[in-house]
């Protein structure tokens, strides 16, 4: 695998396909700083890793066709959803195209915005719920 | 996915809407004004993943006539008004998806109004740059 410019991460939402639509795609993987700082720190802060959680964030080009991304979104929100994204523009998780799933809390959508002239985006960011995985096949 | 021959062709096809202009998809020999000459500018690619979005940015050159002609001026005029069986505005964006080759298109701006010489002959002209997305 060789260092790769973005065009084709394939992403999904509950099963459907939104790639097409989808401009951008970022998925942060955290976990909570737990400060053990104590006598024996001589003079500085400790750290141990604690729960991990996540964030998905996605840019949308809107479309309110049937069944398009606008659409999709309409009914979801307060809702669980199953996001897959693939990295390293792949179509099919492999070793150098890992499969990343998560359910994420669709907490909002913002249906109409945009400027006179300018394509009508949208970007929506989920938290994680629940673990994400990770495959490669 | 659109065809940039099929985008251009329907351009071609929404500018042939106005009365008494003519519209090339090629650049002629010798054009015959008034004429519409729709040239493709640049492409945008990779707007969305997977090619789910390309802008094409076109040109149309309109050449209305011999600039020395004292109606040209109100020819240009009527072109590039915003409304108007002769708007090049209203015309491009009569079928903003070209029979569903594209998701949409927007007429941007007029601009480089003013004369431009063919074979020793002065005429009055425009570009109108239109935004294509597909």
């Amino acid at each position: 695998m060789a260092k790769f410019v973005v065009t084709t991460n394939a992403v999904t939402l509950n099963g459907t396909d939104i790639s097409g639509n989808c401009a951008r795609a970022e998925l942060v993987i955290n976990a909570a700083e737990v400060d053990t700082t104590d006598f024996g720190s001589a003079g500085w802060t400790e750290v141990i890793g604690g729960l991990k959680s996540g964030t998905v964030s996605l840019d949308f080009h809107s479309d309110f066709g049937s069944g398009a991304v606008s659409e999709l979104f309409q009914d979801l929100v307060g809702t669980i959803g199953t996001v897959t994204l693939i990295a390293g523009n792949g179509t099919a998780a492999s070793a150098t195209t890992p499969q990343y799933t998560a359910e994420v809390l669709i907490n909002s959508f913002t249906p109409v915005a945009g400027a006179v002239g300018d394509l009508s985006t949208f970007s929506v960011s989920f938290p994680t719920s629940g673990a994400v995985s990770y495959a490669t096949a | 996915m659109a065809s940039i021959t099929n985008i251009r062709n329907g351009i071609v096809t929404n500018l042939n809407t106005i009365s008494g202009l003519r519209a090339s998809a090629e650049i002629p020999d010798n054009p015959s004004p008034p004429i519409a000459i729709v040239n493709l500018e640049s492409v945008d690619y990779d707007n969305a993943f997977n090619n789910g979005l390309t802008v094409y940015n076109f040109q149309v050159t309109l050449i209305v006539g011999r600039a020395a002609e004292r109606t040209m001026q109100r020819k240009l005029d009527a072109y590039s008004d915003v409304t108007g069986a002769q708007s090049v505005k209203v015309a491009v964006e009569s079928d903003k998806t070209l029979s569903g080759e594209v998701y949409d298109l927007r007429v941007e701006r007029s601009s480089s109004i003013g004369s431009i010489t063919i074979q020793d002959q002065t005429y009055l002209a425009a570009e109108f740059t239109v935004t294509v997305y597909a």
